[in-house]
């Protein structure tokens, strides 16, 4: 038995080798630290599909570009509002697929409809196309147009997440070979072990300096750190901050997340503002940063990144200060609000490094200032029931540790699931707000950068919704031969052609 | 000399209690297992009520100090964790609810299983397969999976936790039991009692469980390493102890990713798991020594010597 | 012999069918795939749509039945995460799995049997004392930490071996090496005291007074007598690797069973965590069955 195992594995062994060592130095390993378990390119809004296919195998119609806060084209090379509704897109010429087949509307046609496809539960369909129909129409070979229900005046950037993929992937299952326009073409997929991507000779765009990538999975990122220190990988993507020891290799990137307590506002003691301001207040933020955070967290005045468009400016981080919040309890408690019951502080495990270590921080701050706050850390399973509504019953008053992920430059893919009444995250219910989020989902230029503003400053300095900590880092760990440095957007994707050698 | 029975069931009374104290201190390595022991059943008891406020004290600044340092006071002697609450501290605070819960797991896990083994064992009808089958399905059924169940369907709670672990523990003893049961069952002194008319029950507890007691011993010393160390990998679902209560195998689990640059964290309290379940082995070792006559002779001989 | 085997046999399949409606009415009261499956962003309309096709809507016991029949030509159904056959899946881990397993088991057993024997003859000897603390410690110590260390110092310190991952034999060595240390630890002890129980038995006491030597009589006539708890033990160690040596395999990156099971429990993926049982299962039941024929083997008087 061990000696038919051990001849089994070498030659697993031997088939997983060759395109490693065939490999010649403009090849790059990666080691992510999440094992891929579909590489389904309409799941690409997972950081773990994103980072693999993303602009690599599958490209988009649209390019987001955080740092200039700028909608770059991609597959499409122009685009235009026809009316309120309708966009019309005009599609690169000359791009071919990796199976030899040329892009035409078709294909956006169906890369759509499978996003939309109930059977496949796509992440990107879910996350930002649910409550929206489309329809297309070919204008000829290399125009669509596509309209929305209800109408989007930022379809454009909408479309910037939608991996186009052509019309010959299966419809109703997952496609285990993606076939892309993208630089890099798949080369083979060993479930569980590695995946070997290679450059495509065949690409519209210029050609990249690296000549393909191995990807391989480790779950533990102390192991995945060690290996591009041994040199068996060229870069780890997100390590802890831990691990991320040497300045020469390791890199901090903004990372898009914002790390907060949802307050849950509609029951007492908690449905008193001033027991709200109380929970901000007793919070030493400052204290937590460079020790169970990282040293480069900033301290976070609302949902969404300031990088954002309709980013409120004039909010400011709360101050530590637990004699006013002391105060603000008493004064509570004067007028009858039942400051004593016990509220629940609902924490996920690993929802980011050292969460459970900042929760018994919070946990030990909030006693101080006379709470009665208990903690239980839960996995996502359990922890989604208390996070997605329906909220289970009997409600009791508590506190949930979240972190949301908004990279992409507008308030629209946060405020409604965060802030209005029906959103799904929501644990509050002002109908100002609500109001707010629907006119500013509706307008454009300047009049939703302003409604924007205003939504922000109702929910977090005058209604108090919730308890932000930070806006968050992550790190990168980059072997020394690689010219390559960390952004972030290298939360989402790592794209090959942007990585150089020294 | 001592005298043997029919194939070493003991025919001498167990020594009294002076004598008692005598073999213990001739065995040195019992002794200081037994002093060790006896120090977390102290803190066990104590701590908590001792040392609660200063185990939960957090001081971000104060995070991750190196141990066998003093200028901190005699708690940081053995360093301070990811939230700067003294480690030592800790250790004795997490006595009672580590203790509690690694003794009636493998308690009840053991006295159930060798329960069901005796009879599995011991009949040879339908039930003995009926009870080995159940064996094999337990011994198949994840454990994580039960405490997801068991999570769902219940409260969070300790109780369940030490469930979920007992159940998981039963079948090693069940099967053990067993395996020796079906040896001794054929030998010659309990064919013996069968003949002279001895019940099945007796024959089952007073002639073969002493028998198979050293085993089991064995296992469950070891066991107790064990449950101490599972019981963190399944809190982060939410069951058992939540923080700020703690445990040393949550203890150890929360500096698994320290391990590169404060190795303290989780190494202190791995190694009181270490030395607990090496001082209750060595305990049970000197145990089976001084109530088996024709083993005793090992330990008197050695006093002897040591007063000679 | 054969008439056992038989019996035995039927037994197992009867327990095994109890186990997969075990599993598979129990695993659905731990809530709802498509909460975990889907976004959190995902409104719930798009909820409903995805359950609907999954045929998640349907009542349990009409899903059961839809599950035997198809389960009848072989087939246990698509992981809903991977969108492929659950089977599949599996048989891609389990080969891992049993590599590891067997090749740590033979080690154990080899390993054990000879130190434990040894130990046993001179009890609170030197060589006992040293055995005792060194296998104690081995089975106690957490084997997270054992990984990572033998890592920092085999991998990266010294360079001798990969950190992680498969490839060549090389890659073997630090995952089995730390798999083999608890098992090893326990067994070693289980050896060591049944060894003395069988070493003051009567008929060792006679094979001495008959002038066998003592290298014969420790290796012969008592480790086989001693050898009946030592197997069952082995057994439950094994056991516990079939299942999946969870922390090794993510840690060295082996693509194993262990893994695949907690997160498919984790994600509510129901046909794999059920796929993945019956597969563990047969192995270790079919183990327990080798197990119990060896026991007729050691000792002839144990007859079924």
């Amino acid at each position: 038995m061990k000696l038919s195992n051990l001849a089994w594995a070498m030659m697993v062994s031997a088939a997983i080798v060759v395109p490693a060592a065939a490999q010649d130095n403009q090849s790059v390993n990666v080691v992510l630290t999440e094992v891929l378990d579909v590489i389904e390119p309409c799941m690409a809004a997972r950081s773990d599909v994103g980072r693999v296919v993303l602009q690599n195998i599958n490209e988009t119609l649209t390019e987001y570009a955080p740092a200039e806060s700028a909608l770059k084209p991609r597959l499409a090379t122009e685009w235009s509002q026809i009316d309120e509704d309708t966009w019309e897109f005009k599609l690169r010429e000359g791009v071919k697929f990796h199976d030899g087949s040329t892009l035409d509307p078709a294909d956006i046609t169906f890369s759509i409809a499978r996003n939309k496809n109930a059977a496949l539960g796509c992440e990107t369909g879910g996350k930002y196309f649910g409550g929206m129909e489309f329809t297309t129409e070919a204008i000829d070979d290399t125009t669509i147009q596509i309209t929305s229900d209800p109408a989007s005046p930022i379809l454009p950037l909408l479309l910037s997440v939608m991996p186009i993929q052509p019309e010959s992937d299966p419809a109703d299952t997952f496609t285990t070979n993606p076939i892309g326009t993208g630089p890099y073409k798949l080369v083979s997929w060993d479930v569980g072990q590695s995946l070997v991507v290679e450059r495509n000779p065949d690409y519209w765009g210029e050609q990249p300096v690296v000549t393909g990538a191995t990807y391989v999975f480790r779950t533990d990122a102390a192991v995945a750190a060690a290996m591009v220190q041994a040199g068996e990988a060229d870069i780890a993507p997100n390590i802890a901050v831990q691990d991320a020891t040497n300045p020469d290799t390791d890199f901090s990137y903004p990372n898009s997340e914002m790390s907060a307590l949802r307050i849950d506002s509609m029951l007492p003691p908690f449905n008193d503002r001033r027991v709200r301001e109380a929970l901000n207040l007793a919070i030493d933020r400052d204290a937590m940063i460079g020790t169970i955070f990282a040293a480069g967290v900033q301290k976070a005045t609302q949902q969404v990144p300031p990088s954002t468009i309709g980013f409120n400016h004039d909010l400011q981080p709360w101050p530590y200060d637990p004699d006013r919040a002391r105060e603000l309890l008493a004064e509570a408690k004067a007028d009858g609000v039942p400051v004593d019951a016990e509220v629940e502080m609902i924490g996920r495990i690993n929802i980011y490094p050292n969460a459970t270590e900042v929760m018994e921080g919070i946990q030990s701050m909030l006693l101080d200032v006379g709470f009665n706050a208990t903690l239980q850390m839960y996995d996502v399973g359990e922890w989604n029931r208390y996070f997605v509504k329906p909220f289970p019953e009997p409600r009791t008053p508590n506190l949930v540790q979240v972190q949301h992920d908004n990279a992409k430059g507008d308030p629209v893919f946060t405020a409604f699931v965060k802030h209005h009444t029906d959103g799904s995250h929501s644990a509050m219910s002002v109908p100002e707000v609500d109001d707010l989020i629907t006119r500013a989902t509706a307008a454009s230029g300047d009049e939703r950068k302003a409604l924007w503003e205003e939504m922000f400053a109702k929910v977090n300095d005058e209604y108090i919704a919730d308890v932000p900590l930070f806006y968050m880092v992550g790190f990168s760990r980059v072997g020394p031969r690689l010219d390559f440095t960390p952004t972030i957007a290298t939360n989402s994707e790592l794209q090959l052609a942007q990585i150089g050698f020294k | 000399m001592t005298q043997t029975g029919i194939n070493g069931a003991p025919t001498k009374s167990p020594p009294k209690l002076p004598t008692w104290l005598g073999l213990l201190l001739a065995d040195k390595f019992a002794t200081a297992a037994v002093i060790f022991l006896s120090l977390v059943v102290v803190a066990a008891l104590i701590g908590p009520a001792l040392l609660d406020g200063v185990a939960s004290k957090v001081a971000f600044r104060g995070r991750n100090l190196a141990p066998f340092q003093l200028d901190h006071g005699w708690l940081m002697i053995l360093g301070s964790d990811s939230l700067g609450r003294p480690i030592f501290a800790r250790i004795i605070v997490a006595a009672q609810n580590t203790m509690m819960i690694a003794a009636f797991t493998v308690v009840a896990a053991s006295c159930i299983g060798a329960a069901l083994g005796l009879v599995a064992g011991y009949s040879r009808k339908f039930l003995s397969d009926a009870i080995l089958r159940l064996a094999d399905v337990i011994m198949s059924f994840p454990s994580l999976l039960l405490a997801v169940i068991v999570l769902y369907m219940l409260e969070p709670a300790v109780t369940n936790l030490v469930i979920v672990l007992a159940i998981t523990r039963i079948p090693v003893y069940l099967r053990t039991t067993r395996a020796e049961v079906l040896e001794i069952r054929e030998r010659m002194f309990v064919q013996a009692a069968k003949v002279m008319g001895a019940s099945s029950w007796r024959i089952a507890f007073v002639h073969i469980l002493p028998m198979v007691l050293p085993t089991l011993l064995t296992i469950a010393t070891l066991d107790f390493a064990f449950v101490m160390l599972a019981e963190s990998s399944l809190s982060f679902l939410g069951i058992g102890i939540q923080p700020p209560e703690v445990t040393w195998g949550l203890m150890v689990a929360q500096g698994r990713p320290y391990m590169n640059q404060a190795w303290w964290l989780s190494f202190w309290p791995g190694l009181f798991i270490v030395l607990t379940a090496m001082s209750l082995n060595l305990v049970s070792n000197w145990l089976r020594i001084v109530l088996d006559p024709t083993q005793r002779w090992r330990l008197e001989k050695r006093r002897e010597t040591n007063h000679g | 012999m054969g008439r056992f085997v038989l019996k035995r046999s039927l037994f197992s399949l009867v327990s095994l069918f109890g186990l997969l409606v075990l599993v598979f009415f129990l695993s659905r009261l731990t809530g709802d795939p498509a909460a975990l499956y889907l976004p959190v962003d995902a409104p719930q309309s798009v909820r409903d749509a995805f359950r609907e096709a999954r045929g998640l809507n349907e009542p349990l016991l009409s899903q059961f039945g839809d599950y035997l029949v198809n389960l009848a030509q072989f087939d246990f159904g698509d992981s809903l995460r991977r969108q492929r056959p659950a089977f599949d899946v599996v048989m891609e881990a389990f080969p891992w799995t049993l590599g590891l397993a067997g090749l740590t088991m033979a080690l154990v057993l080899s390993g054990a049997v000879v130190l434990g024997a040894l130990a046993a003859i001179k009890v609170g000897g030197v060589f006992d004392r040293i055995s005792s603390v060194i296998s104690l410690a081995a089975a106690s110590a957490p084997d997270f930490w054992l990984a990572l260390m033998a890592i920092f110092i085999f991998a990266v310190g010294l360079g001798w071996v990969p950190t992680s991952g498969t490839g060549t034999p090389w890659h073997w060595i630090l995952p089995v090496a730390v798999l083999f240390v608890r098992p090893f630890g326990l067994v070693l002890q289980v050896v060591r005291s049944s060894m003395i129980t069988a070493l003051s038995s009567a008929y060792v006491k006679t094979a001495r007074a008959k002038g066998v030597k003592q290298r014969a009589i420790t290796f012969v006539h008592a480790l086989r007598n001693a050898m009946l708890p030592v197997i069952t033990v082995a057994g439950d160690q094994a056991a516990g690797l079939l299942n999946g040596a969870v922390v090794v395999e993510s840690v060295f990156g082996f693509p194993g069973v262990g893994k695949l099971m907690i997160d498919s429990i984790l994600q509510r993926d129901f046909t794999v965590v059920l796929a993945a049982i019956m597969v563990t299962s047969l192995a270790i039941f079919t183990m327990n069955l080798l197990i119990d024929l060896a026991y007729a083997l050691l000792d002839p008087r144990i007859r079924y």
